[in-house]
């Protein structure tokens, strides 16, 4: 079976749990939380998921700020990114999808359906992974 | 919250008096004298354009308003001070006969009024603190809403997301009781979400901040899409929504995004208020230059009395209604909201044979794509390209250059723009940085790529002072100005006659009198020349036909000037300006018409051309003007 690694990274607690349940779903998830920017980076560079689904609002180093420290290390820069945001102004998501990242969804989201939104976000490469 | 200065009330010190009539202003200033109002500054200006412009340039601290001004009056009048100063208090000055003046500007956002001739001095200032007060609660109210509404979210977003993994059994099939409650608190999460939502949306459609992209949308597609995502929510109610009459061509000028909510809160307030097993009905039709749609229920009908409250914010027809009907009492609130922003109109009659018929009217796509192009300037006037996605404000500005003999045709995206310029070679462009498919400054990029646009002059014109203006400005790009919204008139035709060298229809002409030939090569460059060597050949060259520019050598000007200076006329009697060039650098004090005076031992050939062009573009500018 193939093996879709996603970071998700959110300082909420009861948030990761509900992720990771909806993720779950998805029998080729495979979930990883982390409670902050600085956390995500480490487990990025030794984990290397297929995709980091990204909080905006975070204390200390935010999403964006996150999202430019990945791309800067060589291990990780090359990891899609979708932001999972309270804030869904379009201008706020032109805004965010300048900065580099693949996509966003917006909080709260429908549960039910997270995984197949996340999976659309995925290289073609991770996708149609041959085992 | 951020640390922005909050204003204490003590602490106003910039007072900004809009009015025009002198006995009033002076008596307003000697109360302040009077009373020693110590540290606050009354600045007086006596029309809406000068206190636009002083908004602009100066901090104040509170407005005092006289709505009956030269170029702006009553509504109209409060209405720009707000446009202008969102974030002030504002005060209007009221005549004992219109307190009707003073309601409706309460209403408009004003925090007191003043009726003339019951000012007392105590009264003024007492009015003056509490109106700043109540302006700053006002601010305060709206950034907690904004900030609590953010971080309601969070917790939605746990509850709303537990209940719908419960609901869609993620965790395992549910007994049938169990079931039943949980879908309550599903289906009641979900309204707390879109309360939420609605309070958020309607914050910042107040404060201004949201951004409309504008395309041509057809509304067919877009309603059929907005009745196929409420047909769940409409089976729940029992109720049918058919689409009826619809023109397949009804395009209409909008922000797809902001129409669809309109049409969804248009829907939904309908299902909700009609009686089960009964149908809504959209229509579509097309009248004079606009596009009409219709909603129609077969609910009870508004009742009267709330009629003149329905697109009030939280307004519901009674009480019960909200939890009755699972509403939020701001859906029509919002629709009121964009459809102003939109440019249309919105409003409800009662439908033949019972039910409410709610219509929206939009601009049609076909008429304002010909409002674009200004048919009615004269066809010789300098003609500008606008790139502004706002029609109101692009129509606004027209009319005002129109007055002063500019033509303006306008595009309100990147896209349009290229085209247009390509397609017409405009005199100059005015850029909003805000434009639906990009960035005004990137349009700027691919206009400078462009040969005959590479020395067109470019103002920006936005509603942010943005902090990139003084980079814009010193950049390649060479760009003019950065004007700030809304635009300083005076300012912007001041630019404009200075820099729009080229007329329409011909080069300018010279007439030069001298015996240099490098000079006459090197006018010709920017200018038809006519080089003569005596004044009784300047004077019949003068008959012969008009010029826009005389350049004159001193020594032959000197003997000259009582002869030929009150000949420099055009045909309509207008002087021609005069560029003496001498090998002294002396000049013809005496003479107000001459408007430069070079030394020819010292001054290169590029310099006077560079004079030359920058007078000829005053003169052009002047002329085209009249």
């Amino acid at each position: 079976m193939t093996d879709i690694r996603i970071l998700l990274v959110d300082d909420e607690p009861d948030i990761r749990e509900i992720v990771d349940v909806s993720l779950g779903l998805d029998r080729e998830f495979t979930t990883r939380a982390c409670a902050s920017g600085a956390d995500a980076l480490v487990t990025a560079a030794e984990w290397s998921p297929s995709l980091i689904l990204l909080d905006v609002m975070m204390p200390l180093m935010d999403g964006p700020t996150t999202l430019a420290n990945l791309r800067k290390n060589p291990r990780t820069a090359h990891i899609p990114i979708v932001f999972l945001t309270a804030r869904t102004q379009s201008s706020e998501i032109e805004h965010f999808i300048s900065l580099g990242a693949q996509g966003v969804l917006s909080k709260p989201f429908n549960p039910m359906t997270l995984a197949t939104s996340v999976r659309g976000y995925l290289p073609p490469s991770v996708t149609h992974h041959v085992p | 919250m951020s640390a922005k200065k909050q204003m204490s009330t003590k602490s106003i010190k910039a007072i900004l008096l809009i009015e025009d009539n002198p006995g009033d202003v002076r008596l307003l200033r000697e109360m302040f004298n009077d009373h020693g109002a110590h540290d606050a500054e009354l600045t007086h200006v006596d029309c809406m354009s000068a206190a636009e412009k002083h908004l602009v340039e100066h901090a104040v601290d509170i407005i005092l308003l006289d709505p009956g001004l030269p170029d702006a009056q009553g509504l109209g009048a409060i209405r720009r001070t707000h446009a202008a100063a969102p974030r002030l208090p504002l005060v209007v000055l009221t005549s004992l006969d219109d307190e009707s003046v003073a309601e409706q500007a309460l209403q408009e956002g004003a925090q007191d009024y003043l009726i003339k001739g019951q000012i007392d001095v105590r009264g003024i200032l007492r009015t003056l603190r509490y109106a700043a007060e109540r302006k700053r609660l006002e601010r305060l109210k709206d950034e907690f809403v904004s900030t609590v509404s953010h971080e309601l979210r969070t917790p939605l977003t746990s509850i709303t997301g537990s209940l719908g993994l419960l609901m869609g059994n993620a965790a395992g099939n549910l007994p049938t009781p169990m079931a039943r409650l949980l879908a309550i608190a599903h289906t009641n999460s979900q309204r707390l979400v879109r309360l939420v939502n609605d309070i958020l949306d309607i914050e910042k459609m107040e404060a201004g901040r949201v951004v409309f992209s504008f395309s041509r949308v057809e509304v067919r597609t877009l309603v059929a899409q907005a009745i196929e995502a409420n047909r769940g929510f409409a089976e729940g109610y029992g109720v049918r929504v058919r689409l009826g009459e619809a023109l397949t061509a009804a395009d209409v000028r909008a922000d797809p995004d902001r129409l669809l909510q309109v049409v969804t809160n248009l829907l939904s307030n309908a299902i909700k208020f009609s009686p089960p097993d009964s149908e809504v009905v959209v229509a579509i039709e097309k009248g004079v230059d606009v596009v009409r749609l219709t909603v129609r229920d077969h609910g009870q009908g508004i009742p009267v009395d709330f009629r003149p409250l329905i697109f009030e914010k939280f307004a519901q027809a009674d009480a019960g209604d909200a939890r009755q009907k699972g509403g939020t009492g701001l859906g029509l609130s919002i629709v009121k909201q964009i459809v102003d922003r939109l440019s249309g109109e919105v409003g409800f009659a009662d439908a033949p044979g019972g039910g409410t018929i709610f219509h929206v009217q939009l601009p049609c796509w076909d008429h304002v794509a010909s409002l674009a192009i200004d048919r009615e300037a004269k066809t010789d006037a300098t003609r500008l390209l606008l790139c502004e996605d706002d029609l109101d404000t692009a129509l606004t500005l027209r009319a005002q250059l129109r007055q002063v003999g500019f033509a303006t045709d306008f595009v309100y995206s990147v896209s349009e723009a290229l085209a247009r310029a390509e397609a017409t070679q405009y005199h100059a462009i005015l850029v909003d940085i805000n434009l639906p498919d990009g960035d005004g400054v990137s349009l700027i990029v691919r206009l400078r790529e462009l040969p005959q646009y590479r020395d067109t002059p470019i103002v920006v014109v936005s509603a942010d002072t943005n902090p990139g203006r003084d980079d814009l400005r010193s950049s390649k790009l060479n760009v003019l100005d950065w004007l700030t919204k809304p635009v300083d008139f005076d300012r912007l035709v001041r630019l404009l006659a200075k820099s729009v060298v080229r007329n329409a229809n011909r080069r300018p002409r010279i007439l030069h009198v001298d015996d240099d030939n490098l000079v006459a090569r090197a006018l010709g460059e920017i200018a038809d020349v006519v080089t003569v060597n005596s004044i009784e050949a300047a004077q019949r060259a003068l008959k012969a036909g008009d010029f826009d520019l005389a350049v004159l050598d001193v020594e032959l000007a000197k003997a000259a000037s009582p002869d030929l200076l009150p000949e420099l006329r055009d045909s309509k009697g207008n002087a021609i300006p005069v560029v003496v060039f001498s090998a002294h650098g002396a000049n013809l004090a005496d003479d107000p018409r001459e408007q430069a005076a070079l030394a020819k031992s010292h001054s290169s050939i590029d310099s006077l051309v560079a004079t030359v062009r920058d007078r000829l573009a005053s003169r052009l500018a002047s002329v085209s003007g009249r």
